[in-house]
């Protein structure tokens, strides 16, 4: 179908708009951490800053200084144990769903055993728990199992939720290729767990990619959870760190603007490395 | 020596023969689905349904964690306080108002980004991934990028409506209870769009071409072919993304948090739940808010993974 002229200046405008939507926000906060202060704090802005700078980034990386929170902790150590925690709960939250939800995905789509519809609503009711009722209880029992403030409460605690959601996902990934590549194997004398690992894995692969990621950015984004469960750097996540920059009666935006641009520039890579993984898996999640 | 030998041996073989035993009593449907599922389920229970039950009891008592000396039980006194609570019931209006104007935005914005990206143009795939930075950069440091675009003293937007002579003075957005109510459904709308986004395209993607074309041949007008094609093809994922829209917009926080924290004009009752609860140490009433609040939620969580059911089983 060839598009009249009209047609195609319409689109091009919605294309430049729909850019200008997405990353203009990002893209300010970018501008705003390379800018000095006083231009920072100049009325009307500078768009396009005239000395730019990375002594935000120095800031708010190794200095630390304009800045004193809570019990004269430096900006950069609020920001770079932030950092160096949100890295550790992410990836080893990651992992774990990566070696469960294959495994899970696995027996609920080819595994025939008493309990599978129990087991299976069981586990997807989790989904349907609403946070703040589950909160208040971890709270308590974490208190109790002197699992407050560590970074393990955190990493159960994510695995715990994740885990209904990618068991589902992988679910139907399982379901989606042929059982016959199983059968075949088992003839050859392999074993579930063998057929699994040496066949089934593979094809699933791009779907537990997909899981994997979606996995690992939720977990670098959640905030919640350990706003609640976390009050010392031994185990504060970056989100929760991030916080701390906005003071009661003054906010550095030039501190927050360097801490802004290095906290998303994960989720952005993972985004644009990712996205057909991303969409996959944003896909499966809400119709199989 | 001799000994040693021999009993290594043993132990040797024994060991192997453990291990085949032990492969073969795995290789059953039964007890290998068991050796999987009991750990998570495990887990599950320690971490989630537990913790719920727990909060549910909570519910019944008076309990400040503030003042533990003074628990006692309570019936359903706080159930009682929580409904008659002013502040809850304007949280509840003003969440009732966020969902409705979050939601027809959020469709509405995400019917017109993914009718675009369906299109065929130069760049298509950048912008495919461009739209979904909003939503994947964490919701609490999207609030405070944002809180600094709305700043009343340095912010952009007052920059740029002040140089394009909207306004003639800079203003604090935030301070205005009706403008922040509306900024912080506005926060909402901007992340959450690429992920309807995605699920329209998908479906939008699905549609063959020559279905338009055979309609064109018809004699269908542009507006026909939008609403007997893309519209009537959008409509089960639709009734799917309305769902998930009313969640998240009744369950943000993290947003509201980082933009307006506790204030008045923007408190919706996840954030007065919060503040109950963790500020306030009033457990008891803050449980059961959390379980007034969640019936809601699980309702149409419920709702949502019925449908999506429906969805695999047609």
């Amino acid at each position: 179908m060839r598009k009249p002229v009209s047609l195609k200046i319409f689109l091009a405008v919605m294309v430049l708009l729909i850019f200008f939507w997405s990353v203009a926000p990002p893209l300010w906060i970018a501008i705003s951490s390379i800018s000095t202060r006083t231009e920072l704090y100049s009325k009307p802005p500078h768009w396009i800053p005239h000395h730019p700078t990375l002594d935000a980034y120095k800031n708010v990386l190794i200095k630390g200084e304009g800045f004193r929170g809570g019990g004269g902790i430096s900006a950069a150590r609020l920001f770079r144990k932030g950092i160096l925690n949100s890295i550790i709960i992410s990836v080893i939250t990651t992992a774990l769903v990566m070696s469960f939800a294959p495994l899970l995905g696995y027996a609920f789509s080819r595994l025939q055993f008493k309990g599978h519809e129990f087991f299976f609503y069981l586990i997807i009711g989790i989904i349907a728990l609403p946070g703040w009722p589950v909160l208040i209880g971890l709270f308590s029992e974490f208190s109790t199992l002197g699992m407050l403030d560590t970074k393990t409460g955190l990493i159960l605690l994510s695995f715990t939720f994740r885990l209904p959601f990618e068991t589902w996902f992988m679910k139907g990934y399982f379901e989606a290729i042929p059982a016959e590549v199983e059968d075949a194997a088992r003839i050859d004398g392999c074993t579930y767990i063998q057929a699994l690992f040496r066949v089934s894995l593979q094809m699933v692969m791009p779907g537990l990619i997909a899981v994997s990621i979606i996995s690992f950015l939720s977990t670098w984004n959640m905030f919640a959870a350990p706003l609640v469960l976390t009050y010392t750097l031994k185990s504060k996540p970056l989100t929760v760190t991030m916080t701390e920059f906005i003071g009661q009666y003054f906010v550095n935006w030039d501190l927050m603007s360097a801490a802004t641009i290095i906290a998303i520039i994960p989720p952005v890579v993972i985004v644009i490395f990712f996205q057909k993984y991303i969409i996959r898996g944003l896909s499966a999640g809400a119709i199989k | 020596m001799l000994v040693f030998a021999y009993l290594r041996k043993k132990l040797f073989t024994k060991n192997k023969s453990m291990k085949k035993n032990l492969s073969e009593w795995l290789d059953n449907k039964q007890h290998l689905a068991f050796v999987i599922i009991i750990p998570t389920v495990i887990l599950l229970i320690a971490f989630a349904y537990y913790p719920a039950v727990q909060s549910l009891r909570f519910s019944f008592l008076k309990y400040n964690i503030k003042q533990l000396s003074r628990v006692r039980f309570y019936g359903l006194k706080n159930y009682r306080n929580v409904l008659s609570d002013p502040v809850f019931l304007s949280s509840v209006l003003r969440v009732s108002y966020f969902m409705a104007i979050a939601t027809t935005t959020v469709l509405l914005i995400s019917l017109g980004i993914s009718m675009v990206l369906n299109e065929k143009f130069p760049g298509r795939s950048i912008l495919r991934a461009v739209i979904i930075i909003p939503w994947a950069i964490p919701p609490v440091v999207n609030g405070q990028l944002w809180k600094w675009i709305f700043n009343g003293d340095y912010g952009a937007l007052n920059g740029l409506l002040f140089q394009l002579g909207i306004i003639h003075e800079y203003q604090f957005w935030l301070r205005q209870p009706f403008i922040a109510l509306n900024f912080a459904v506005f926060l909402f709308v901007w992340r959450y769009t690429p992920f309807i986004t995605i699920l329209f395209l998908g479906v939008l993607q699905s549609i063959p071409e020559q279905l338009y074309e055979a309609a064109k041949v018809d004699g269908a007008g542009a507006f026909m072919r939008f609403y007997h094609i893309t519209i009537a093809s959008l409509r089960r994922i639709g009734g799917i993304a309305v769902i998930l829209t009313l969640i998240a917009s009744f369950s943000v926080f993290d947003g509201i948090y980082a933009l307006t924290g506790f204030d008045e004009a923007t408190k919706t009752p996840m954030i007065y739940n919060y503040e109950v609860t963790f500020d306030m140490g009033r457990f008891g009433k803050g449980s059961a808010m959390a379980y007034l609040v969640g019936l809601f939620l699980i309702l149409l969580t419920f709702i949502y993974i019925r449908m999506s059911f429906k969805k695999e089983a047609e």
